[in-house]
C-alpha cells in the first residue's frame, strides 16, 4: 500500500517535470508592485493568446521588488506604481497606465472645493462640521481606506498624514464601497479613484468629484499628468530590453489593452 | 456557589469560541455562496480574478500541498522515531534537535517565504514554481508534525516494546508494527495541524509558488495558491470580494477534504498493520 503510494505521487512528479519542456527565449518574467500586477496578469493573457508558445509570469511583491529583481536580471521586466527616483536612473521606466484618486462628495453638498489644508483638517478631525468650511450646518462623515490599499498610500503621501491621524467614522475597502458610502450619506467626504468616480458620476450615481489646488479632477488631467494626487504605473527594464519584453512592454503601451487598464480602474495613456 | 461560577465560566468560554468559529463560518457562507457555482470551480480566472473561476488555482494548491506531504511526512516520520527511539544514547543531540524544531515552529510564516524565495528559489534555482512553494511549506510543516509525531510515539505505554522484544521481534519491526501504529492519532493530528497551516499560507507562498494564475503545465511552473489568491483579492483587487468570499469558502471545504483523506488513509493503512500484526 504505502510502496505503491510512493510509486503514484513519483510517477506524478516525473510526468509533471518532464512534460515542463519551455524554451527559454519564449518566457518573460514581470516581478513588482501588487498594484500593478493585476493589470500586468491580464494584460500578459491577452499577449500569450496573440502569441502562441509564448509564457509570460507574472509576480507580485511590491514596487522596490521590481526594481531590485530587475537590476539584478531576477526579472525580464520590474513593476513599479510610482515615477523611478534619480538613484534608480539605470532603469528605463515605460509607463502603461496612470492611477488618480480624487476627493468626492454627496451631489447635494453645496461645497465646490476643499484646499488641501482643509482636507488634511477634516481627516485629522480638527473640523468636524461642513459649515466650517463654506457648506451647511451638518456634521461631516470621514471615509477613510483600509489598511494596505494602495489609494490609501497615495493620500497619506500626498498629505504627509499618518494612517493613525485619521479620525474616520467610516473605513472601506474598494472603490465601490467608497462610492456606495458616499452617495448614502449626504454629510460624507471619501476619496477614490478618479477612474471609478468619474464612471458612476456619470451614470448618475449622486456624488461629486471637487478638484484638488484648482485642478478638476478628470481622467484628463489624470493623463496630462496635472492632477497633483496621481502616479505612474511603470514597467522598467534595466539597459536594452531583449525583443520579447519590448514586444511586451509595446503591446502594454498599445490601445489593444485600454479596456484592460480600464477595466482595473486606472487610466490609458494615450486617448482613444 | 464558586462552583457554579466555574461551571458557567468554563460554559461561556465554550460557547464563546463555538460563537466565534460559527460566525465566521456564517459570514463566508453568506457572502461566499451568491458568487459559487460550479462554473465557479472549473474555469479560469478573468478580470483579474472578479469573474471567471478558479480552476488553476485549485489544482495548484493541491499540487503544492500534495509535493509539501509527499516530501514532509516520510522525512517527519524518520525524524519522531529517531527522536523517540534512537536517541536515548545521544541525548545532547536529541535534545538540540527538539529545541531547534520548537525554535523553528514559531517562526513566522514570512520567513520561511524569504528563505523558500532565497534558497528554493534562487540559490536551487527552481525559480517561482510549485515545486519551490511545496518545499517550502515541507520545512514550515515539518516542525510541528515531527514534534507531535514523537509526543504520540513517546506516549505508546513503554511495556509495549518490552512486549516486543520479549516476543524476539526487532526493533523495526517493533517501531513499524506496534510503535507507529499506536501512535497513528497523534501523527494524523501533527499532519492535519500541518496541513491547516500550510494550506492558509499566503506569506511562504507569494515568493515561492507565486502569483501566476493560469493553468499549471508542470511542477516546474509556477501557480497561485488559494490562499495566495484570496489576499489578491480582497486586498489589491477593486471589487473583488466577492470572489474572494466564495475562494475562502472553497479554501475551507479543501481543508476540511484533505483532512478527511488523510484521516482515511492513515486509518487504512496504519489499522492494516495493527491487525496484521
Amino acid at each position: 500500500m504505502k510502496i505503491k503510494l510512493f510509486l503514484l505521487i513519483t510517477g506524478f512528479l516525473t510526468v509533471f517535470s518532464v512534460s515542463s519542456a519551455i524554451a527559454e527565449g519564449s518566457k518573460l518574467v514581470l516581478t513588482g508592485s501588487s498594484t500593478v500586477a493585476p493589470l500586468a496578469l491580464e494584460i500578459a493573457k491577452r499577449f500569450e493568446k496573440g502569441n502562441p508558445g509564448i509564457r509570460v509570469d507574472v509576480q507580485t511583491g511590491g514596487s522596490s521588488r521590481g526594481i531590485n529583481d530587475a537590476r539584478k536580471g531576477l526579472a525580464d521586466i520590474g513593476m513599479v506604481s510610482r515615477a523611478l527616483k534619480p538613484e534608480e536612473s539605470d532603469l528605463t521606466p515605460y509607463t502603461v497606465a496612470m492611477d488618480g484618486i480624487g476627493i468626492i462628495v454627496h451631489k447635494s453638498n453645496p461645497v465646490q472645493k476643499l484646499s488641501d489644508e482643509q482636507i488634511i483638517s477634516i481627516y485629522t478631525g480638527a473640523v468636524e462640521n461642513w459649515k466650517e468650511v463654506g457648506g451647511t450646518d451638518s456634521p461631516i462623515t470621514v471615509v477613510n481606506k483600509a489598511e494596505g490599499r494602495s489609494t490609501l498610500e497615495l493620500f497619506l503621501h500626498h498629505f504627509s498624514l499618518k494612517n493613525s491621524d485619521i479620525k474616520a467614522d467610516v473605513v472601506i475597502g474598494d472603490n465601490q464601497q467608497g462610492i456606495k458610502t458616499v452617495s448614502g450619506n449626504p454629510g460624507s467626504i471619501g476619496y477614490v479613484s478618479i477612474g471609478t468616480a468619474e464612471y458612476e458620476e456619470r451614470h448618475g450615481t449622486p456624488i461629486r468629484l471637487l478638484p484638488m489646488e484648482g485642478v478638476p479632477a478628470t481622467v484628463d488631467n489624470v493623463r496630462d499628468g496635472k492632477f497633483p494626487l496621481s502616479r505612474q504605473l511603470n514597467l522598467v527594464v534595466k539597459g536594452t530590453p531583449s525583443p520579447l519584453a519590448n514586444a511586451f512592454i509595446d503591446f502594454a503601451q498599445s490601445k489593444d489593452v485600454h479596456d484592460l487598464i480600464e477595466a482595473q480602474f486606472f487610466v490609458p495613456l494615450e486617448s482613444e | 456557589m464558586s462552583d457554579r461560577i466555574f461551571s458557567f465560566v468554563i460554559w461561556m468560554s465554550a460557547a464563546f469560541v463555538g460563537a466565534v468559529f460559527l460566525w465566521i463560518l456564517g459570514d463566508i457562507l453568506l457572502k461566499g455562496i451568491p458568487h459559487l457555482s460550479l462554473s465557479f470551480l472549473l474555469e479560469q480566472p478573468e478580470d483579474a480574478g472578479r469573474s471567471g473561476g478558479i480552476f488553476p488555482v485549485i489544482v495548484s494548491t493541491a499540487l503544492i500541498l500534495m509535493v509539501a506531504v509527499a516530501v514532509s511526512v516520510p522525512f517527519g516520520l524518520g525524524v519522531a522515531v529517531w527522536l523517540a527511539e534512537f536517541s536515548q544514547t545521544g541525548r545532547k543531540a536529541a535534545s538540540s534537535t527538539r529545541l531547534t524544531l520548537d525554535v523553528l515552529a514559531g517562526v513566522p510564516s514570512i520567513v520561511y517565504g524569504l528563505f523558500g524565495n532565497a534558497f528554493f528559489s534562487i540559490f536551487l534555482g527552481l525559480g517561482f514554481s510549485i515545486f519551490s512553494g511545496g518545499l517550502t511549506l515541507a520545512c514550515m510543516i515539518l516542525p510541528v508534525f515531527i514534534r507531535t509525531a514523537e509526543a504520540g510515539l513517546s506516549a505508546v505505554n513503554h511495556s509495549w516494546r518490552e512486549g516486543a522484544s520479549a516476543l524476539g521481534m526487532n526493533k523495526t519491526s517493533a517501531i513499524w508494527h506496534i510503535l507507529l501504529p499506536s501512535a497513528a492519532p497523534a501523527i494524523v493530528a501533527g499532519l492535519i495541524l500541518g496541513i491547516g497551516r500550510a494550506t492558509a499560507e499566503t506569506a511562504a507562498l507569494i515568493f515561492t509558488s507565486g502569483y501566476v494564475d493560469r493553468m499549471p503545465g508542470s511542477l516546474m511552473d509556477s501557480g497561485r495558491a488559494l490562499a495566495v489568491h484570496i489576499y489578491d483579492l480582497s486586498m489589491n483587487v477593486t471589487g473583488g470580494d466577492s470572489a474572494a468570499y466564495a475562494s475562502a469558502l472553497t479554501l475551507i471545504a479543501v481543508i476540511i477534504t484533505f483532512n478527511m483523506m488523510a484521516q482515511a488513509m492513515t486509518d487504512q493503512w496504519l489499522g492494516k498493520k495493527v491487525q496484521r500484526a
